[in-house]
């Protein structure tokens, strides 16, 4: 399908992709963060699942994210496998500051292992890190629009040092969470919905790691055939320019 | 971790008499309480007819006497219905009439007399005066009569209607007419009223044309009675139905949906649970705390310290009187809607008639209501919309993806408020039904685009465009301006109330029943699956047998259910929340998990009584399973966990024989010191006296006895002899309590006899057995859901009965036989019931050849209850469809009732909006009208000409004196 394409830059990629993890950890705002063109000061409210979409452009083709956004109370659980089922990607997310949201992501690792879709991309995100940062770091705080400066500030925490005040907010080390994320073949990101940090990130790293021609061969006839198939990737492979995903321009179409 | 609730078991379908009383809103706790005073309830046929007002007609019903109400239904179950509280009944008088006519005059409280002519033979007609004399009195006895003044003042109606007419029908009105002359700031404190008031409702009130709808709000409730007292005429349905004036609409939310009468009997109690509960957190306030900025957010109240403190006390007051319930994410959307439109008050009230009658277990912690109301509607869309149902199947889209938060935030989030605020005008007026009709209508509007679409993301974009679109004409080329005027939003409710009519309640009752057990099987097995996956360890068992144990526990909860845990809710969802308490166990309930899964941990009996053949179980007690209670218990809790249970099967399924020998002595060996004391290894005897109770023939108690001998042989031998006396000298005395005898020496006297040793080689291990639990054949089904699966004869209590009967005969002619099947059944020595046996005839047997016992003998060594499960199947299987033929019939037939009593309807019939003008009422007000009378179905009021003459006549009639 790939090799009969016209290579038309409009023609995006869908993926279906949804956000797990405990009451406010972060989901919403990671998100809405993502999402930022479309984003409003106010939030809307998760009953069930909020429905947002992203285009994300990976060098010759665009990808487009369905992002289902699931309500965090734990009451809402059962209803989570109607958002999960079919998704080919999923963040789960948990609380750098609390140790028992990174049990909780276990348990969805776990349940999306073997209740959803076989080849589900699945990350890790460890988020609010700006809270264990060193105060001078997160002193720029967060204008909302501030994703450039946000994506520069990618040292990780540990190494910058300092403010034994704010490490010891911490609960879950870096360690920790990203050896179990590399046993359980996770993607894993440390992230700050607040300054940016690490969001865009998961959506590239997803998106690379994603079997877009599987997903493409397998979309019904929804008038799709196929991006891709550049003369500069005949062989259909999905090449990323790795600073393009880092830039503006990586998930902001 | 893992919560397990057995909660949902034991709903219970309402009884008729019991929707009576939810469909006319009446408070579950009054109206038990009124029975528990000897007030009786009674119903009669009727006819009513209000006096003043020459304009509406007569019409015939029933009137319900259920103190301390009296309600009404006409014939149609829909024109007239009203509900008073007794209280505000100020006199009643029977009425000199025609002949043969027996009728009462009732003055209500607002000054407006119904006329109510009894139809019924007259003892009947006598009988129910007189009851209605009791319950009048017993309400005077209590003082409820004198709160009703002081109530009223708290109503906008009063205010309302006092400053439009200055009639002086009681003293009240007089006082708050001069309150309403001054201007509306002045008396926000004499009535409730919601922040609207201060933040301005959602909506342009020229547009939503406010003031023609309060005027003739103003006119229906001068003449109909308000608030606790109010009539619903036809006339009041169709001014609900385009809309409720913004002042009023709190205050009418509150009388149609009922919430009215618990805030009236209920005076101060938010504000007391408030003031009681200050300061205290919960899981329940903490979420709260999270969602309270992201409740209509928009709405400027809610960016102010007001508002978001009222919406805070509001479902904190809430999740302290129903702690079970709590709080649940979109209840913050509903009351943040509720509280532009009524006070903290009222909407406490009204969120309680939500939660607990209009969206029944919608918000509950396993949210079985969402997930049922789901299901019907679904099945709903497939039996009125097969293609779009069709078209959803064949591209794998759900429908609750779009449709589920329609029906928990009542539309509030979906589309404008304005709009969401008429549809729940709707709901509260007519009741749930109004859901389903709305959302069959949207989705049929739909339908064309609805095919095209591929996922849900498509579905979800088709929605949110057309919701959006609402406000925009729904015929913008039509050359009609009349029909340009209709806007979507009006099209909506047209189509709903006209295409959709034939969704009743019943039809949604129907349909809740049929699914049911579905749900709470989908809800169940989910939480089961997840108890599994989230156990620290399964240890040696695959997962499905980590299933069966789940399911024994459940079983076992079902029967001797554990002490609720203390702190928050019991919850059937799962997980590593650790402000939720893991379920444990007592020692009771394990007893009955312990007989679920060890075959010598129950007594059963063969019982053989010449009509049936059936095995009795019952659970055992003994001190050794309470002692495996307490092995398992490593954390010393005194009680077990899910997992503790897989831990310690999993402890003992898996052994070889001299793991079993070193389980069974470690068992017993109390202070885990290596040794057991003679009182352990009494105890021990006692245990495997209690395990083979049951064995035929005596070569287990040969054992047993040989194994004392031995035991206290080897220990006395093995004993350490102090220095230089000779190895056969008589042993030291030792205590009753010192260490006696090691595990080397316990294995010698084991081994040392053959079918001890095949004991603990096979026995013991397969002994524990895990086998698959029969849904139907739980505890809770003779009083719960299941109970209605069932038919009457398959009842707990009345299989219990029907075996009595046949216990009874069966001894009566000489047929009745007892045995206990033995634990292990190793050995089949049948000397003794081959005795017992030859009591039976060859004719009367099953199986020819074979007894029943050596039947049940041959099997025991592999699965012993192979011949229960299917006993137990055999039983369930006859009886459980019988429950489940009923409901689809009555569905269908009362779907086709009311398809036929449909009216036409006519969307023609409303009329231009755009030409509106504020200052010409007249016409102004036909134009809601016109809106309106698209509603307007012909009413029948039942009657014929004559009763209409005699119901005339009646209210020109003189008091008896």
């Amino acid at each position: 399908m790939a090799d009969s394409a016209s290579g038309a830059t409009d023609k995006s990629v869908q993926v279906k992709l949804v956000l797990l993890g405990e009451a406010a950890v972060g989901k919403s705002s990671i998100v809405l963060r993502f999402v930022s063109n479309e984003f409003q000061a106010n939030k809307e409210p998760t009953i069930g699942a909020a429905f947002l979409t992203q285009k994300c452009r990976l060098e010759d083709r665009v990808l487009r994210y369905e992002i289902w956004d699931t309500a965090g109370q734990e009451r809402f659980h059962s209803l989570a496998p109607m958002y999960y089922r079919n998704a080919q990607a999923a963040v789960v997310v948990y609380d750098v500051t609390k140790a028992a949201s990174l049990e909780k992501a276990k348990s969805w690792v776990k349940e999306l292992q073997r209740q959803a879709n076989p080849n589900i991309v699945i990350a890790l995100a460890g988020n609010k890190v700006d809270l264990v940062q060193p105060s001078a770091s997160t002193s720029g705080t967060t204008s909302s629009e501030s994703e450039d400066e946000a994506d520069d500030a990618t040292a990780t925490p540990e190494e910058t040092a300092g403010g034994e005040q704010a490490e010891s907010l911490r609960q879950v080390p870096r360690d920790e969470a990203e050896a179990y994320a590399k046993e359980a073949g996770l993607l894993f990101f440390e992230t700050s919905a607040k300054t940016g940090e690490g969001i865009v990130e998961i959506f590239t790293e997803i998106a690379k790691k994603i079997p877009i021609e599987h997903i493409l061969a397998s979309t019904r006839g929804a008038g799709r055939p196929g991006a891709g198939g550049r003369p500069g990737a005949p062989d259909g492979g999905v090449t990323l320019d790795e600073n393009a995903a880092k830039g503006k321009d990586a998930c902001n179409c | 971790m893992s919560t397990i609730s057995t909660q949902l078991r034991n709903f219970k379908e309402p009884t008729k008499e019991q929707l009576t009383q939810l469909f006319f809103s009446l408070p579950p706790t009054l109206v038990d309480q009124a029975e528990q005073d000897g007030l009786e309830k009674m119903e009669i046929n009727a006819i009513v007819s209000l006096s003043d007002d020459a304009e509406e007609d007569s019409y015939g019903g029933k009137l319900h006497l259920i103190p301390p109400y009296l309600s009404f239904l006409s014939v149609d179950h829909k024109s007239v219905r009203f509900t008073i509280p007794l209280c505000t009944i100020r006199r009643v008088e029977k009425l000199n009439a025609r002949a043969g006519v027996y009728a009462l005059s009732l003055a209500l409280w607002h000054g407006m007399k119904v006329v109510v002519q009894l139809t019924s033979l007259r003892p009947t007609a006598d009988l129910f005066c007189s009851l209605l004399r009791d319950a009048l009195k017993a309400e005077l006895q209590k003082g409820h009569m004198k709160l009703v003044k002081g109530f009223s003042k708290t109503c906008y109606s009063e205010t309302l209607v006092a400053a439009s007419s200055g009639m002086e029908e009681n003293p009240s009105t007089q006082k708050l007419q001069q309150e309403a002359e001054q201007n509306s700031e002045g008396n926000e404190t004499s009535y409730h009223g919601g922040l609207g008031l201060k933040y301005k409702f959602p909506g342009d009130p020229r547009r939503l044309r406010e003031a023609s709808k309060i005027k003739l709000w103003t006119k229906y409730l001068e003449k109909h009675g308000r608030n606790l007292t109010l009539l619903r005429y036809p006339q009041c349905t169709r001014l609900t139905q385009v809309g409720l004036p913004n002042r009023l609409r709190g205050e009418m939310w509150e009388v149609l949906s009922g919430s009215i009468y618990l805030r009236f009997v209920h005076p101060g109690e938010y504000l007391r649970i408030l003031e009681e509960n200050q300061g205290r957190t919960s899981t329940s306030t903490e979420d709260i705390e999270k969602d309270l900025h992201r409740s209509l957010p928009e709405y400027s109240a809610y960016q102010s310290e007001e508002g978001i403190g009222a919406l805070r006390r509001v479902l904190q007051a809430y999740s302290f009187k129903n702690p079970e319930l709590g709080y649940c994410q979109a209840m913050n959307i509903l009351a943040a809607a509720l509280l532009i439109y009524m006070s903290e008050e009222q909407a406490f009230w009204l969120l309680e008639v939500l939660c607990d009658r209009l969206l029944p277990g919608y918000y509950s912690p396993s949210m079985h209501g969402t997930l049922l109301d789901q299901r019907v509607f679904e099945s709903l869309v497939q039996r009125c919309l097969p293609m779009i149902h069709d078209h959803f199947q064949e591209v794998d889209v759900q429908l609750s993806v779009a449709s589920l938060p329609w029906f928990l935030s009542l539309f509030i989030n979906s589309m404008p408020m304005i709009f969401a605020c008429r549809i729940m005008d709707c709901f509260f007026c007519m009741g749930p039904k109004v859901l389903f009709q709305v959302g069959l209508a949207i989705l049929k509007i739909n339908g064309e685009k609805l095919l095209e679409i591929q996922d849900d993301g498509g579905f979800i974009h088709l929605m949110r465009d057309y919701f959006a679109s609402l406000n925009e004409s729904a015929y913008p080329d039509s050359q009609d301006p009349r029909s340009r005027a209709i806007n979507r939003f009006q099209e909506l409710l047209l189509i709903s109330f006209r295409e959709f009519s034939t969704i009743t309640d019943d039809t949604i009752h129907a349909e809740r029943r049929k699914y049911r057990s579905e749900i709470i099987y989908s809800i169940e097995s989910f939480s089961k699956r997840a108890a599994v996956r989230n156990l620290k360890s399964l240890e040696r068992f695959t997962k499905d047998q980590g299933g069966l144990i789940y399911d024994a526990l459940y079983r076992a909860m079902c029967i001797a259910p554990p002490p609720a845990p203390v702190l928050p809710p019991p919850s059937l969802i799962l997980g590593s929340n650790d402000d939720k308490p893991e379920t444990r166990i007592g020692l009771k309930t394990f007893r009955v998990f312990l007989s679920e899964v060890a075959t010598w941990a129950r007594d059963e009996k063969i019982i053989v009584n010449g009509f049936q053949e059936r095995v009795d179980r019952e659970v055992a007690e003994h001190e050794f399973i309470d002692r495996l209670f307490f092995f398992w218990d490593t954390a010393c809790r005194g009680a077990l966990s899910f997992q503790d249970l897989v831990s310690g099967l999993d402890g003992v399924m898996f052994n070889d024989l001299m793991e079993n020998i070193e389980w069974f002595f470690n068992l017993h060996d109390k202070n885990k010191d290596g040794y057991l004391t003679k009182d352990e290894v009494l105890t021990l005897s006692e245990s495997f006296l209690f395990i083979f109770r049951y064995e035929v023939g005596d070569a287990y108690l040969g054992a047993i006895s040989r194994f004392m001998t031995n035991a206290f042989e080897y220990g006395d031998t093995l004993l350490p002899r102090p220095e230089g006396e000779a190895e056969d000298s008589p042993p030291p005395e030792i205590g009753h309590n010192q260490p006696y005898l090691n595990l080397a020496t316990f294995r010698m006297v084991v081994l040392a006899d053959e079918i001890l040793e095949s004991f603990f080689e096979t026995d013991l291990s397969a002994s524990f057995r895990l086998e698959p639990v029969q849904l139907s054949d739980l505890p809770a089904g003779n009083v719960g859901f299941l109970g209605d699966l069932l038919s009457n004869l398959a009842t707990d209590d009345n299989k219990k009965l029907f075996n009595r009967f046949t216990d009874q005969i069966g001894k009566t002619i000489g047929k009745h036989q007892v045995v206990h099947r033995p634990a292990i059944g190793r050995y089949k020595t049948l000397e003794e019931p081959k005795a017992r046996e030859s009591l039976l005839t060859p004719s009367m047997r099953r199986s020819p050849s074979k007894s029943t016992l050596s039947e049940s003998s041959t099997i025991t060594s592999v699965p012993s209850s192979v011949s229960i499960s299917t006993d137990v199947s055999g039983q369930s299987t006859t009886s459980a469809p019988a429950g489940h033929e009923t409901s689809p019939m009555t569905m269908v037939q009362t779907a086709n009732a009311a398809l036929m009593e449909r009216t036409p309807f006519a969307i023609d019939d409303a009329k231009d909006e755009e030409e509106e003008d504020e200052d010409f009422f007249g016409d102004e007000d036909d134009g809601v009208m016109d809106e309106v009378d698209a509603f307007l179905e012909a009413h029948d009021n039942g009657l014929t000409q004559v009763e209409r003459d005699v119901a005339k006549d009646l209210l020109n009639a003189k008091p008896v004196s």
